[in-house]
This record gives C-alpha cells, sequence and structure tokens, in this order.
C-alpha cells in the first residue's frame, strides 16, 4: 500500500495562453514514510504542486492517490487533515495566538490537548510567546511556526511544507528541523518539504525531488542528487548555488 | 391632477435635456428613453392598479407579487453574476421574507387583507430587499476576495464550505443591513419617505400617514435581516467547486 502516488499530473495556468503548461507528466510514489525535499528554482510550480496534492487546487490531468485510494472517491476535507498543506505565507486567523492554535479542534470538534500544544510550541521554540497576544501582532518567523503548530495539532500522515522556515533565524530553523525529523522518526510522518536553502534539503531529506524543464526532472535518494544529478537542469541548478554560496562566504 | 397639468410637468424633462445639450453631456438619447419609459410604466402600474384593486382577485394578487419578486430577483442577480443558479436563490429569499411579513402583517390584522394595503406594502419590502440581497452579493464578492489567504487557510485545516466562510457571511449580513438601520435613524429628518409624502399630499392625515410609515419601516428591518441571512444560507457553497475549492469572480 502506498502512502500517496501520484500519475501524471499536468497543470495549465489559468489565463495563460493555451500551449504551455506550468508542469505536466509529473508522477512519483511514496510507499513508506519519507522525507522529501522538493528543489526547483523560483517560478517552476512546487507550491502550485503541494497546493494539488493537498486539493486546494485542482490539476488538468492526472490522478492523486492516498493510502490507495484516488481523491475522487475522498472527501476533500477529510484529504487535507491527512495531507496538510504549510503554506508558504502563513495567515493568522482572526484572534489571539491560542484562537489559532485551538482552530482545528473548534472545526472538528475534538478535545485540544493542550499538553501536546504547549510541548509543539516549545519545540519549535515559542515556549515563552504568550497566547493571549493578538494574532496579527505576530512577527513573519512567529506566525510561520504558529502555523505550523496549528497544523500539527492535526496529527497528519503527510505534511505538504512550502517554505517554512523561510523567514526563521538559524537557531529557530534548526529548531523546526529537529521537530519535524522527530515526528518522522516516532510517528511515521512523511513530508515534502520545499526548500531553497540546499543545506537544509540535504539534511532534512532521504529523497529529493527536483522540478525543471516542466516536470518532474529526478526523483533521487538526497546523497545520489546531490553527488550526481543525472540532467543538465539539475546540474545547472546545483552550480549555480554552489556559486552563491562561495559568493556569500567571501562577502 | 388634470391631465394638462401633468403635460407640463414635461418642463423638467426639457429643462434636463437643456442641460444635458449645453454641457455636452451626451445624455440625451437616455433621457428621452428614461422618460417614455417612466411615463408608459407608471401609467400601465396605475391602469394595472385600477384593475386589481376593483377586482380583488387573489389569483391576480398572487401573480403580481410573483412577477414583482421574479423583476427583483433577476436585477439583483446581476450583482452575483458568475454564481450559477443565484437567481432562483435570490427569488427564494426575497419570496420568504414577502411570505413571513404579508402572514405578520394580515396574521395579527395590522393591515386589513385587501389588495389595497398588500400590493404597495409588498412593492416596497421586496423592493428593500432586492437592494439589500444585491448589498449582500456585492458585500460578499469584496470580502471574498479579501479574505482569501484566511478562507484557504481554514481549508487546509479541513474546514467545510461553511466554516471557511462563516466569517465572509456574517461581515457581509451586516453590510447590507447597515443602510436600512442607518435609514431608521434618520427617516423623517433628513428625508421625507415616498410613500408618506405620496400620502399626504392625496390628501391623508399626516399623522395617519406616519403609522404606516413607522409599519413600512420596522417591516423593512426586519426583511432586510431575513433576506441576507436565508440568501446567506442558501448561496454559500456556490463560492465553492464541488471539489471544495475557492472559486473567485473576479476572473468573469
Ligand atoms: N492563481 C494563479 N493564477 C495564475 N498564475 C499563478 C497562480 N498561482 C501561481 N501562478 C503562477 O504559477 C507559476 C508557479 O507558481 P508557484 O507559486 O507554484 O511557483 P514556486 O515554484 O512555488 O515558486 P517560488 O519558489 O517562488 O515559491 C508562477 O509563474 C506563478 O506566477
Ligand atoms: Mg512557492
Amino acid at each position: 500500500m502506498s502512502i500517496l502516488k501520484f500519475d501524471h499530473l499536468s497543470k495549465r495556468l489559468q489565463g495563460s495562453s493555451e500551449n504551455q503548461p506550468l508542469f505536466s507528466n509529473v508522477s512519483a510514489v511514496i510507499d513508506e514514510p519519507e522525507r522529501i525535499a522538493l528543489l526547483a528554482p523560483s517560478g517552476q510550480g512546487k507550491s502550485t504542486l503541494l497546493r494539488i496534492l493537498s486539493l486546494l487546487d485542482c490539476a488538468d490531468e492526472g490522478d492523486i492517490l492516498l493510502n490507495n485510494v484516488s481523491f475522487r472517491e475522498w472527501q476533500p476535507l477529510h484529504w487535507r487533515m491527512k495531507a496538510m498543506y504549510v503554506a508558504q505565507q502563513a495567515v493568522m486567523l482572526p484572534g489571539s495566538v491560542e484562537d489559532n492554535l485551538r482552530i482545528a479542534s473548534r472545526l472538528h470538534r475534538t478535545v485540544f490537548d493542550n499538553d501536546y500544544a504547549r510541548k509543539l510550541m516549545a519545540d519549535v521554540g515559542l515556549h515563552e510567546l504568550d497566547w493571549c497576544k493578538p494574532s496579527a501582532d505576530l512577527s513573519g518567523g512567529e506566525k510561520q511556526r504558529v502555523a505550523l503548530v496549528r497544523s500539527l495539532l492535526l496529527y497528519p500522515d503527510l505534511l505538504l511544507l512550502d517554505e517554512i522556515t523561510a523567514s526563521l533565524d538559524p537557531h529557530s530553523k534548526v529548531a523546526v528541523e529537529v521537530m519535524l525529523a522527530e515526528l518522522h522518526e516516532k510517528q511515521g510522518t512523511t513530508y515534502i518539504w520545499v526548500t531553497h536553502d540546499l543545506e537544509q534539503a540535504r539534511s532534512v531529506s532521504n529523497r529529493v525531488w527536483f522540478m525543471g524543464e516542466g516536470t518532474l526532472l529526478e526523483d533521487a535518494p538526497t546523497g545520489e542528487f546531490f553527488r550526481s544529478p543525472q540532467s543538465e537542469a539539475a546540474r545547472r541548478f546545483l552550480s549555480l548555488a554552489d556559486r552563491e554560496e562561495g559568493e556569500k562566504c567571501q562577502a | 391632477m388634470s391631465g394638462l397639468a401633468l403635460t407640463f410637468t414635461l418642463i423638467f424633462v426639457f429643462i434636463t435635456v437643456l442641460v444635458s445639450m449645453r454641457q455636452k453631456l451626451g445624455l440625451e438619447k437616455d433621457i428621452m428613453i428614461g422618460t417614455i419609459r417612466a411615463a408608459v410604466q407608471l401609467l400601465l402600474v396605475g391602469y394595472v392598479l385600477q384593475f386589481v384593486f376593483r377586482t380583488e382577485n387573489l389569483f391576480l394578487i398572487i401573480f403580481i407579487i410573483v412577477m414583482m419578486i421574479a423583476v427583483a430577483a433577476w436585477n439583483a442577480g446581476q450583482r452575483g453574476s458568475g454564481l450559477r443558479g443565484i437567481r432562483w436563490r435570490i427569488a427564494l429569499s426575497i419570496g420568504a421574507t414577502e411570505a413571513l411579513i404579508m402572514l405578520l402583517l394580515l396574521g395579527l390584522g395590522i393591515i386589513e387583507p385587501a389588495s389595497q394595503y398588500i400590493i404597495p406594502i409588498s412593492g416596497m419590502s421586496i423592493g428593500n430587499a432586492m437592494v439589500v440581497a444585491g448589498l449582500f452579493l456585492n458585500g460578499m464578492k469584496q470580502d471574498v476576495l479579501a479574505s482569501k489567504g484566511e478562507i484557504e487557510a481554514l481549508l487546509a485545516l479541513g474546514a467545510n464550505a461553511r466554516q471557511a466562510i462563516q466569517q465572509c457571511l456574517k461581515r457581509a449580513v451586516k453590510a447590507s443591513m447597515i443602510p436600512t438601520i442607518d435609514g431608521m435613524k434618520t427617516v423623517g429628518i433628513v428625508q421625507l419617505p415616498g410613500m408618506m409624502t405620496g400620502m399626504i399630499i392625496a390628501g391623508a392625515d399626516p399623522l395617519e400617514a406616519v403609522r404606516y410609515q413607522i409599519l413600512i419601516v420596522f417591516a423593512f428591518t426586519s426583511s432586510a435581516a431575513v433576506t441576507s441571512i436565508i440568501l446567506g444560507l442558501l448561496s454559500y457553497r456556490l463560492w465553492f467547486t464541488k471539489e471544495l475549492q475557492l472559486r473567485l469572480q473576479d476572473s468573469r
């Protein structure tokens, strides 16, 4: 039984000319709990793919199966609770931090696990955050972490993480990485993590998906991908990133 | 008013056309069309009402009310273009509001069960409900667009359509009711309502006219509330696709 499987997904952008799809023929299978890094240059459709995988957007062609059942036979909201999308831009819901943390249990009429929420907040480095604080007043990095915790309180099987550490300081970034590794270890959570930070991709994943030339160009174990990328696009992507890294070090 | 006096009122149209021509507003054609339509429509309504009041036929009354609701729904539906099936939902909510108001007015014996009362009051309350429905749809359109992020965050957390759009609904219902409530606060001071003015001109006792006006104002507030709440309940699902994704209206 596979956790997630998608077949020949393609997506055309609304309003653009019909000939050039954003991506097409995107297929992959996840058979057992894994840690996947999704890499691609900006604008290749990483966010779009994650949104499609959580049914927040629809593909023009192709099928997606969660636990071997096609999305057509799932209730979208049950699917989304299992395949949880954590957005690139964290949106806080009106109210306090606590209101945001409680939202999942309010939506689904379940008991709010206060201890687990406290633990997760501490894990992401927010143990000192006042839960009564209006969520609108949080910093960008705090919002991102509250949004992550808010999602984790639903115990998703599959996390679709869209650059969730983009506005975090190095310390909190590591805290989030450690927490997610632990979730994978203990609860068998799978994640697909979009990141532009190659160092992070290397350390948080055991498998890399690389998107280029309008499709999922490479699907390889992390070590192998970084050692010997198969496609020209991936080689260019990695060498460009290396050069930038070098320039940063020199400066 | 004599027919001759009525003809003299064309002077006002003449003034408007003159202004339009001098200022090169280019509105002459619209003014002429508007003038003819207003005159024909109103005269026609006058004859129809005269006929209805004389015959007092229940089916005729119902027919007229249904027509009014249909026209109102069609009109308000233009605010919701892009939402499939919005027009019959508007018709249903306005119809339910009208039924409720008539039930209360007639059931409690507030007005007599005569077409002379039923039709004008229905007309006004349906007209008001139409404005409210239009305001509600406009408000929803803007609010959903502005709250896209919020709605999607809720959907991502597994919210159903109702939960995801609840806040927008609430705000749009509120926004659609505000003009009616504000109108209630200033009525008689800032503006003299048309109905009351008409009754007074036709020779009714001002106090009697005011009583009917109070009835209308109170009925309007509840009709505003009922219309937009029912319309909200009937229409919230239309903002989503069947895959429970937000459907955005701006492109159409
Ligand atoms: N709702 C939309 N309507 C039209 N075009 C869109 C929409 N959403 C995304 N796009 C376009 O789709 C392309 C891919 O967007 P997407 O956000 O998936 O890229 P990405 O790989 O996540 O990029 P980044 O690394 O910058 O986040 C972009 O060119 C974007 O302009
Ligand atoms: Mg993105």
